[in-house]
């Protein structure tokens, strides 16, 4: 079928079933926080009356409802926000916006049982975890620099990158699988000092929500899994300063109205200070030495009228290691994004989004022999235009996304004395564009849908030079195309749905399917992410990778949504996966698609999920049991080995407990088992040293990682506006030696004998945090 | 080497790196033949020895592969029969030219291994030298080789390192990817089998001597391979896995043609 009947067959579909909720009244507003003028995403708005219905607010606190005229209570409530009713007469159309106010007190957050969200067993959305900012801020992380990337390793089905390490794998993907996006603008680098810390600080976030499954359809892209995080958009009412001095960085945020109540501004600002340890030092070659990493976070809004606001927001960060005379090596992320919002009816949203971003890396060797200046550019210009229509059952999603890329892979200048030679590798560009349509459906009060399309097409453009390659990577023809030709084409359809049914309010089934497909790839030989990772369009040689997975789950709701209960299974094929060549030579190399080597995947598994929400004390424990595996045909005979991030087990628990207004204590522990890697199965001498031969790829387990990290937080009373907290932490409070890396090497005690020498990074680390809000 | 260490803590500030020794469950796999095939173009007697694998924890003692015949033939016609003069060690006393390729037939245990290998033209090795690195205001002394690569074709080179006739413990390779047709200064540095740090310096009266290798491109890829798994274990960098053998029928080891130099020199 061709893609336009496909499309023109969901549209008349949607369209027949939006159609018949044309003769009732319209409800619809904005809800936002009564103390910052901050937009609520996902507030549940709820009507009752002689029928019932609900809904939530959408990325911008936007909601749309339609009921038959009558008389109503509207109910709107949001975790950790006072619920607020109003009753209204539905007899036209009628905006109504709302504010609600923080609940600040502990008897505040004991929210009544009866306005406690059910979203988690009603939606059709499956594989959604959303990040609680709040809780955010009393989990325990290293160093104390608390991290929206390290609180989301600990939900089942997302394992951690490494020890103390801000990558991620999400259900058997790689970490270049995951669509990272800050306001709609693409993060390729999450990572700050080699991993360790993340490109979010979380002083300037407002909502993270990860989809590990059932992605709808206007996000695309990637594979695994999307990320989407959204910066804070400002107090509109007053102006307030917040910040922190941790061990390891400072941060300082400002915030206020541009107008009030029409317009704010935020900018935070985040740096660390290690280095300041190496410039006190007395020794010039220590001093002279810089390792530091800072970000910006800024962002604007205008309301210009009621049916349209404008958004400028912006991330800058670099990070800068350099030892004198040596190297220098530094890297960073820009993101802007420019929005706007305009709602054309009650029922239809708009949202514009013109999008700049770019990853970026230099890399300096300054010894007068070899020195030179490597640099690399990741640059993306992005249109998205999204459209939510809101009626009586549905909520309608459709718009278009179009990605120009250029990738400048490397570009090395060198001095006359260098014996390194000037390079300047070809530039790649590509477009990638989509268009989507989805619709979440409340077909009966117990069945509720989430299906869309997305047509994603992929085109590499030129100018530049396409070879292709023999299987032993000698080039076998060289094409040269021209600047703005398509050179080569590719379309997918990704077909996405989603379904739950309702047994009652507190329990229910899904299940979904969805296909992802991906045009840009990292080559990295690393474990972790790497500063000088290479990242690839699709081209003749790299076909887009693609996804298939399905999921089941049942979710369960105990003592009035105080208790939520999931298990989820799911499957996932993956196709045209990338790996290396023995001896591979990544960088710097303008025929690294001969090294590359193509082949399949699969993933499953069980995520099982308990949450206490509400109360003293809550936190949750997660559980997941899976296997990852990957097949080539040049590697380990072609059968199906595990990949690295194979883990079988894993485990989180995470407990908050607020025992008075003052203090808050948490704990969070996690087990896995160790990564799939490949141990020798004997050694032999080569070359006059001892060589190691290997058999089964990743046949051999890593130790299991096991930690236990504790925190207390003590809030002395506020005076006035003015409030404080302070953060005390234990990292790896049990001192476990968690592996990192295992080496083999000859024993020194007797070296006729080999041993595997295990390293790891971080025993017990205390920390101490200090924060302030006025 | 103790200012390194300082600044690496700093550098890792609180990360309280460790390590330990691990016993690992490793698959105990059946011995494995392992050629190691060498000619130069010197006249000399070139060996191609023939051992076999041990288990992971075994003691480092390789048994010889005995009583195999070994041959090799060039593509200008001549043929020279490799004779056992030690356990698995078969030789013959000639010399190999540049441009010329070579032919490796072994057959052991009832099994056939072929493998060629063409001879790259020498590149001189013109002097070697110690520099004095400054590392972390401490400063070190650093093997180096010069040359000057040819600008008109690809060059692979290998170098091996002695000192006092101890074989550095590192496989030295490199390429002209990105230095075709320049003078080389080439750094090696050395590393010695105990895991001291402080004992791989290189000191006064140190007597170094350096082997230049032009080697071909099949052998190249075998050397960089096993050096980008040396020093690393699991779950660093790349999955370990065998070097691409230029040998058939799953044999380990390379079959390698080369030029030969070496110089000599006494550290001051």
């Amino acid at each position: 079928m061709s893609l336009k009947i496909y499309f023109s067959f969901l549209l008349t579909f949607i369209f027949i079933q939006v159609i018949f909720a044309q003769s009732r009244y319209n409800l619809s507003g904005t809800i936002r926080d009564a103390n910052t003028g901050e937009t609520l995403i996902g507030a549940t708005v709820r009507l009752t009356g002689k029928t019932s219905i609900a809904t939530s607010t959408n990325n911008y606190g936007y909601y749309a409802l339609t009921q038959p005229e009558g008389e109503y209570d509207v109910i709107i409530s949001y975790a950790g926000y006072v619920s607020a009713v109003k009753r209204i007469i539905l007899n036209k159309d009628i905006k109504f916006n709302e504010e609600l106010k923080s609940a600040n007190d502990l008897s505040d957050v004991t929210i009544s049982a009866k306005n406690r969200k059910n979203e988690n067993v009603k939606s059709a959305q499956m594989g959604l975890e959303r990040v609680d900012m709040k809780s955010l801020n009393s989990i325990p992380v290293l160093l104390g620099e608390k991290d929206i990337l390290k609180t989301i390793q600990l939900l089942p089905g997302v394992k951690s990158g490494g020890e103390g390490n801000t990558g991620f794998y999400v259900r058997g993907g790689a970490a270049d699988q995951n669509l990272i996006i800050l306001d709609e603008a693409v993060v390729y680098n999450s990572s700050h000092l080699l991993g360790f810390f993340s490109t979010f600080n979380a002083d300037a976030i407002k909502d993270v929500s990860l989809y590990k499954g059932g992605m709808p359809a206007q996000y695309g892209g990637r594979l695994s899994s999307v990320l989407d995080v959204k910066m804070d958009d400002g107090n509109n009412k007053e102006f307030r300063f917040q910040g922190g001095i941790g061990l390891i960085a400072s941060r300082l945020k400002a915030e206020g109205p541009i107008v009030k109540d029409k317009g704010s501004f935020m900018v935070s600002f985040r740096r660390t200070y290690i280095d300041l340890f190496l410039q006190a030092s007395s020794d010039s070659s220590i001093n002279g030495s810089t390792l530091n990493f800072y970000d910006i976070n800024a962002k604007a809004n205008y309301k210009i009228d009621d049916k349209n606001t404008i958004y400028l927001s912006g991330y800058f960060g670099k990070d800068n290691i350099g030892v004198k005379d040596l190297f220098e090596n530094n890297w960073g992320n820009v993101t802007t994004t420019l929005r706007l919002n305009h709602i054309f009816s009650d029922r239809l949203f708009s949202n514009t989004s013109l999008i700049y971003n770019n990853y970026n890396y230099t890399v300096r060797l300054l010894n007068d022999v070899t020195n030179f200046k490597a640099t690399s550019l990741v640059r993306d210009f992005n249109l998205k235009q999204d459209f939510q229509y809101f009626s009586n059952k549905h909520t309608v999603r459709f718009g278009l996304n179009a990605t120009h890329h250029r990738i400048s892979p490397i570009d090395i200048t060198t001095t006359q004395t260098s014996q390194v030679n000037p390079l300047s590798q070809e530039k790649r560009y590509g477009l990638e564009s989509a268009l989507y349509v989805s619709d979440e459906w409340a077909a009966t009060d117990r069945l509720n849908f989430l299906y869309g399309l997305r047509a994603a097409a992929f085109s590499l453009l030129g100018p530049g030079n396409f070879s292709t390659y023999n299987a032993s990577g000698n080039i076998l023809t060289t094409e040269p195309v021209e600047r703005g030709k398509f050179y080569k084409n590719y379309l997918n359809l990704e077909p996405r749905f989603s379904v739950s049914y309702l047994f009652n309010d507190e329990n229910s089934i899904k299940a979904s399917y969805n296909r992802n497909t991906q045009n840009i790839h990292i080559l990295t030989n690393a474990t972790s992410s790497s500063p000088t990772d290479q990242y690839v369009l699709s081209s003749n040689n790299i076909k887009p990778e693609i996804a298939d997975q399905i999921a089941v789950g049942y979710f369960k709701n105990l003592q009035e949504n105080n208790y939520e209960l999931s298990g989820e299974v799911y499957y996932k094929w993956l196709q045209n996966q990338i790996e290396y060549k023995n001896a591979a030579q990544l960088l710097a190399n303008s025929s690294v698609e001969s090294e590359l080597l193509y082949g399949t995947g699969r993933a499953y598994g069980l995520e099982l999920f308990f949450k206490k929400k509400f109360g003293k004390l809550n936190g949750w424990i997660g559980y997941t049991l899976s296997k990852t595996e990957r097949k080539f045909a040049e590697l380990n005979n072609g059968n199906y080995f595990p990949a690295r991030q194979d883990r079988t087990h894993d485990i989180s628990v995470v407990g908050i407990y607020n025992l008075s207004n003052r203090w808050t204590f948490s704990s969070s522990y996690i087990y896995s088992t160790g990564n799939a890697v490949t141990f020798p199965a004997g050694k032999y001498t080569i070359g006059g040293q001892t060589a190691y031969y290997y058999t089964e790829r990743n046949a051999g387990r890593m130790p299991y990682n096991m930690r236990l990290d504790v925190s207390a937080t003590l809030e002395p009373r506020k005076r006035g506006k003015y409030e404080s907290s302070w953060n005390f932490g234990i990292y790896n409070l049990l001192a476990r030696k968690n592996p990192y890396s295992i080496e083999f090497k000859t024993d020194p005690t007797n070296p006729n004998k080999t041993i595997a020498e295990q390293t790891s990074l971080f025993g017990l680390i205390p920390s101490v945090t200090w924060n302030f809000k006025f | 080497m103790k200012k390194t260490l300082t600044y690496l803590c700093l550098l890792s500030l609180f990360f309280t790196s460790c390590k330990k020794i691990i016993s690992i469950d490793t698959n105990d796999a059946p011995p494995q033949i392992v050629i190691e095939g060498k000619i130069t173009d010197k006249l000399a007697v070139q060996q191609i020895k023939l051992t076999k694998t041990v288990s992971y924890d075994a003691d480092l003692n390789f048994p010889a592969v005995s009583g195999a015949t070994v041959r090799v033939g060039d593509s200008r016609g001549n043929n020279y029969i490799f004779t056992e003069t030690a356990p698995g060690v078969y030789t013959n006393r000639m010399r190999g030219v540049s441009g010329v390729t070579y032919n490796l037939v072994v057959n052991a245990d009832g099994q056939n291994y072929t493998a060629s290998s063409r001879m790259p033209n020498n590149v001189k090795l013109d002097s070697i030298g110690v520099v004095l690195n400054s590392f972390f205001g401490s400063d070190r002394k650093t093997a180096v080789a010069y040359l000057v690569d040819p600008a008109g074709e690809t060059n692979f080179y290998h170098f091996n390192l002695y000192v006092n006739e101890y074989l550095s413990q590192r496989f030295y390779v490199s390429n002209d990817r990105l230095t075709n047709g320049n003078p080389l200064r080439v750094q090696l540095f050395f590393k010695s089998n105990n895991n001291n740090n402080d004992s791989d310096e290189l000191n006064s009266n140190d007597k170094v001597r350096i082997e230049l290798e032009c080697i071909d491109s099949n052998v190249f890829d075998y050397w960089y391979a096993l050096n980008e798994q040396s020093g690393r274990g699991p779950n660093q960098g790349t999955t370990p896995a065998n070097p691409t053998s230029n040998i058939s029928n799953n044999a380990l080891g390379y079959f390698s043609a080369h030029t030969y130099q070496t110089l000599n020199m006494v550290v001051r």
